[in-house]
């Protein structure tokens, strides 16, 4: 296999094993966000406020690997 | 023998290259990035080992500032000078958002004791960022081509031409998202400076109290993480904006792929319509929510790491 089909074929992987990740993290972080709204409706702020910041570091992880994995593909 | 070999390759290589092939990834990268360095928008000279010719990414930059710098200026001079300090016009949402960003970004973060002093930074990134994000989704230098194209067939060496290859996001290139992120990291140290004195500051990036073999693992990880946030910021940033233009510009290109594959414009014009321009245009809608949360985020992670280096808890 020449190296650059194997490149392709890891960074595809990588890109579903992110993706993977990402949702997984982000879909506990709404499941709980969405249980503590139900049971306290008028902590609903201080919820969004608490949740609002580990998400968007989650989702900066998985764009930071998105570009890993394009460099992957681009680098000769 | 050779020689006519080569010849006669030479010339099938020029009957065929009559029509260019397109090369969807050439042209994606070609809109997305930034001219090249051969060919610049304003050629200048190089001081100090620093290129300082204008290109597309440093025209837009200047662009969003001016732009910015005149709408905010304008309004708020207006509105100071009434007799009676009521909003009006545009004044409204703009006091709205110094609100907001006030209350909700600053104010929770950084504490009531410095809320003034760090408002006016956490407030320039934020309209500068969303500025220059949503100017990237204007098709500015499309329109233009198409002025060009049917009206105006200017030079093939004008600085029309030059501007024309593709729309641009200023926050798109990483140097820019580099440069706001080093804002970030010098306003980190300036807040923990000046509230508890420069030694102090760095003396607070571990934990107090533990085992002194614990520090030799710790130290390096904190300034390993302190290093790591900005270098986070500047990805996020850039990497999002660039994301969205190319997933939009390689729906287009279905376009022009299926007009290749099958010969014929209808091919890809049908494609085109049934499939391309409702899904770029869903992508684009997607987009505005997008650059809207990364601005938001940007300021965000800002104020909580200045509020970290402010009100330090282990």
């Amino acid at each position: 296999m020449e190296g650059i089909s194997l490149a392709y074929f890891g960074a595809a992987i990588g890109l579903g094993l992110i993706v993977i990740g990402a949702g997984l993290g982000i879909g506990k972080l709404a499941a709980a966000a969405a249980e503590g709204i139900a049971r306290q409706p008028n902590a609903t702020d201080k919820i969004t406020g608490a949740v609002n910041l580990p998400l968007f570091l989650l989702e900066g992880v998985a764009i930071l690997a998105e570009v890993f994995a394009l460099l992957i593909v681009l680098m000769k | 023998m050779m020689l006519a070999q080569e010849h006669a390759q030479e010339l099938g290589e020029h009957a065929a290259g009559a029509v260019e092939k397109f090369n969807a990834g050439k042209t994606i990268i070609e809109h997305v990035s930034n001219s090249s360095l051969e060919h610049p928008l304003l050629q200048l000279p190089t001081i100090a080992g620093i290129n300082f010719s204008v290109t597309k990414h440093v025209l837009m930059l200047w662009l969003v500032s001016a732009f910015v710098f005149v709408v905010v200026t304008i309004t708020v001079r207006r509105f100071l000078k009434q007799d009676r300090p009521i909003p009006a016009g545009f004044m409204n949402p703009l006091e709205a958002l110094v609100e907001f960003i006030r209350d909700s970004i600053a104010l929770p973060n950084v504490g009531k004791k410095w809320v003034n002093v760090w408002t006016p930074l956490l407030l320039t990134f934020f309209v500068f960022i969303f500025c220059a994000n949503i100017i990237g989704l204007i098709p500015v230098f499309e329109v233009l081509g198409l002025l060009d194209h049917f009206v105006l067939h200017t030079d093939e060496h004008s600085i029309v031409k030059l501007l024309l290859h593709g729309g641009t996001t200023a926050t798109a290139n990483f140097n820019v998202t580099a440069a706001l992120a080093l804002i970030t990291f010098s306003a980190i140290i300036i807040a923990g400076s000046r509230a508890h004195g420069f030694v102090q500051h760095w003396i607070n990036l571990v934990p107090h109290g533990l085992a002194w073999p614990l520090y030799i693992l710790l130290i390096p990880i904190e300034i390993m993480g302190m290093l790591v946030r900005p270098f986070a910021l500047t990805m996020r940033l850039a990497a999002n904006m660039t994301g969205g233009h190319i997933a939009i510009l390689a729906i287009l290109s279905f376009v022009f792929l299926f007009t290749e594959m099958f010969g014929r414009a209808v091919a890809g014009v049908g494609v085109g319509v049934a499939v391309s321009v409702p899904l770029a245009s869903a992508i684009s809608m997607l987009e505005i929510i997008v650059v809207l949360v990364q601005a938001y985020v940007f300021t965000l992670l800002s104020a909580v790491f200045i509020g970290m280096a402010i009100h330090v808890h282990h």
